[in-house]
């Protein structure tokens, strides 16, 4: 078992989607145990394959990434594979979908039980993960880009797990409208590149871009153009809507998909084709204003929300942006160790308001307070989710937080730096007063707070796991850490774009970012602490402001009027033409206009055999003359 | 020796015998008759062709032992469907039946 054996890690959910789909309902529990199972050999399997790679790594040389699979369909020079390739990237995103999955999928057993629908939710679960994992596995762009869509789906399906509700169903029809508009960008980039070169194969298409084969203002557009994929997947501005919706699904999947997976596949797919945005200047200033604006509008709204799951999502949108500015800087490490430390604090988060609204029915933070008496365990592991995403030292948060700011600091102008300086501050603060306003405090609602207990073990032991890996996985950017883990050394020299980045810690950066998430704390504490009597008073000051942010700056009401007034028209009209000229008028009508005439003429047949004779021999003898002159 | 033509002639008399007999006639027997007529016509053409053009190969003579099979087997039906008509309506005039129509 080796790295050429990838592919078994995605086909063994795989396999096990396809049994609980046709024969989940015959199988004991609803083969729920078949599901954890599958995505608990990947797990372990991932670790075989990492083995060999750290393997291949050690023995030094230039690594190149390995590749398996089979073809799959050839026509004339058109060729298809199947192909996986495990290199360190793939790695990191095999550690994250793989472990995160096998998480949310235990912490499911607990939390979804009794569910009129716990056989189809796992099978949907295993088809997801089967997803995500050829998703990073892939090795050309169609492959890809079928994982890509195969990931859309099982969100779109787990989104409207609950479609009985009307929200949820069309919080499942809006995400998947939204990240269609950007999958569409990805797949004629695609095949814009493989017009270019002739192949999907992504190693021959980074090397003919690299040379320089591909015209400058064709591999501009298609850059741009899987940069529009990856901005719809990860919900980036200004397709950013479809994310805090999403939270309609059960809150598993929003750990597991709209947090630590599915929406960092944007973030994969930039880092992924590196080489093609660091060829076309340009490109990665609009990957890097992307995020900033994405950053920037989350904050700001996490700050005023109360649905607990919302602000979390607003955070989980603006790590996302965080992510895109690190990207933009070229930061291939920066971006992936964001990846892998944020998928263990976000998944902690959003499992742990999980288990809030498992106890309590409510999502509403202004019916919460003094949780923490009630659920001691959760309000643990939420706070230290919080303070991670905050980027308090020396939690997993810090690190990454701190790897950014230096490569922002070095990699772009003065004015990026500052505006994540910013966003520090900012998330300290609608962090600091999520767990003030649910854990702290006087219950504000009795009837919420008597309900609230602890979960079940089934629950309680993800929480605890993902609790530890928010204090330890960050450490991984120290050498010592990750030679004790058997690569060659810290996060920097395992994943990097060009050549290794060694940790560094810059004095100046790291003490603003201290004292900055120091500052957001306290000033959490001082506006919402106690009944929260400040914050309110601000937000009386600036009504403006704060209906702004409640109203999502208005996008979703702008979308909504393009919708209603430009793209239902539009729709109108071409539906009206299809129907009415189309149908009713080119099909229909030729067909009426035959039997009409049929109709008419058939009273004009008088019914003699010899009439009919007649004019068939008069019609021979015509045609026939008319052939003869014509044939001369 | 006889020429090709003249087979060909003969050929065209008896098919354009029976094209008037099938207008003309008004029973149906009759018609029938004029109907053998033409295809008869039509093998004297086969069988003329195969011997003057390609004598060493039997596809003409083949074919008119087809038309011979078909025409046997189509007298044998339009007979059957003739002496149903007359059952029904005591006639076998053509002209008679023109419930062939709407």
């Amino acid at each position: 078992m080796g790295m050429e054996q990838a592919w078994l890690i995605p086909a063994i959910p795989a396999a096990a989607a396809g049994i609980l789909i046709l024969f989940g309902k015959y199988l004991p529990r609803k083969g729920d145990w078949l599901s954890v199972l599958a995505i608990g050999t990947s797990f372990v399997l991932f670790f075989f394959v990492l083995h060999d790679l750290t393997d291949a790594l050690a023995r030094g040389g230039e690594f190149t990434a390995v590749h398996s699979g089979r073809e799959w369909v050839r026509i004339g020079s058109f060729n298809l594979r199947i192909g996986f390739q495990v290199d360190q990237l793939a790695a990191v995103m095999l550690a994250v979908v793989s472990f995160i999955s096998l998480m949310v999928q235990v912490y499911s057993l607990g939390y979804m039980k009794g569910d009129k629908r716990y056989g189809w939710y796992f099978a949907v679960q295993s088809l997801f993960a089967a997803a995500m994992l050829t998703l990073v596995l892939a090795d050309n762009f169609l492959l890809l880009y079928f994982a890509w869509e195969g990931v859309g789906l099982c969100s779109f399906l787990l989104i409207g797990h609950y479609h009985e509700r009307r929200s949820a169903a069309e919080a499942a029809k809006k995400a998947f409208i939204t990240t269609r508009l950007g999958d569409v960008g990805l797949l004629i980039g695609a095949i814009l590149l493989y017009r270019s070169v002739g192949t999907f194969d992504m190693s021959t298409i980074f090397d003919a871009a690299r040379s320089g084969q591909i015209d400058h203002a064709y591999l501009t557009a298609a850059v741009l153009l899987i940069l529009l994929g990856a901005m719809g997947k990860s919900a980036q501005f200004p397709f950013h809507v479809w994310l805090p919706d999403a939270m309609e699904g059960p809150t598993p999947v929003s750990a597991l998909i709209h947090a630590a997976t599915m929406v960092v596949a944007g973030v994969y797919l930039v880092a992924r084709t590196m080489p093609h945005f660091q060829v076309v200047d340009g490109t990665l200033v609009a990957v890097t204003a992307v995020g900033l604006i994405t950053t920037f509008m989350s904050a700001a709204m996490g700050l005023v929300m109360t649905d607990i799951k919302r602000v979390v999502a607003y955070s989980t949108l603006n790590s996302l942006g965080l992510m895109f500015i690190a990207l933009g800087a070229g930061s291939v490490t920066v971006a992936l160790l964001y990846v892998f430390t944020h998928a263990f604090f976000k998944a902690l988060l959003f499992l742990a308001s999980g288990s809030v609204y498992h106890a309590t029915d409510e999502l509403e933070v202004t019916q919460m307070g003094g949780l923490a008496k009630k659920m001691p365990v959760t309000a643990a592991v939420f706070t230290l989710g919080a303070m991670s995403m905050a980027g308090l030292v020396p939690l997993a948060g810090f690190w990454n937080k701190d790897e950014l700011l230096l490569s922002t600091f070095e990699n772009h102008n003065i004015f990026v730096y500052l505006a994540v300086l910013v966003s520090v501050l900012i998330t300290a603060l609608y962090m600091t007063r999520l767990v003030l306003l649910v854990f702290t405090g006087k219950p504000r609602n009795e009837h919420v707070y008597e309900h609230a207990h602890e979960p079940g073990p089934a629950m309680k032991l993800p929480l605890l796991l993902l609790g530890v890996l928010t204090v330890f996985a960050g450490f991984v950017v120290f050498d010592g850490v990750g030679r004790l883990m058997g690569l060659p050394g810290g996060f920097g020299e395992f994943v990097f774009t060009h050549e290794p980045e060694v940790f560094r810690i810059n004095a100046g950066v790291t003490a603003s970012s201290i004292l900055l998430v120091l500052v957001g704390i306290a000033g959490g504490f001082y506006f919402w602490g106690g009944a929260a009597e400040r914050a309110k008073a601000v937000g009386e000051k600036m009504p403006q402001v704060y209906s702004l942010l409640r109203n999502k700056f208005y996008m979703d009401d702008a979308y909504q009027w393009v919708i209603d007034r430009v793209v239902l028209v539009v729709a109108g009209v071409v539906s009206w033409y299809d129907r009415v000229i189309v149908n009713d008028t080119g099909v229909n009508g030729t067909a009426d206009a035959t039997r009409f005439s049929g109709f008419l003429l058939k009273f004009h047949e008088t019914g003699l055999m010899p009439n009919y004779a007649l004019l068939m021999t008069v019609g021979v003898v015509v045609l026939a003359v008319i052939a003869f002159i014509v044939g001369t | 020796m006889i020429r090709l033509e003249s087979f060909l002639v003969l050929s065209a008399i008896l098919f354009s015998l029976g094209v008037y007999g099938v207008l003309a006639r008004r029973h149906a027997v009759l018609i029938l008759m004029s109907v053998e007529l033409m295809l008869n016509a039509a093998s004297i053409n086969m069988v003329a062709f195969a011997a003057y053009t390609s004598p060493e190969r039997f596809t003409g003579i083949i074919f008119a032992i087809f038309i011979i099979t078909v025409a046997a087997a189509e007298v044998g039906l339009a007979l059957a469907i003739v002496l149903r008509i007359f059952r029904n309506r005591t006639t076998a005039n053509v002209d008679e039946v023109h419930q062939l129509k709407w």
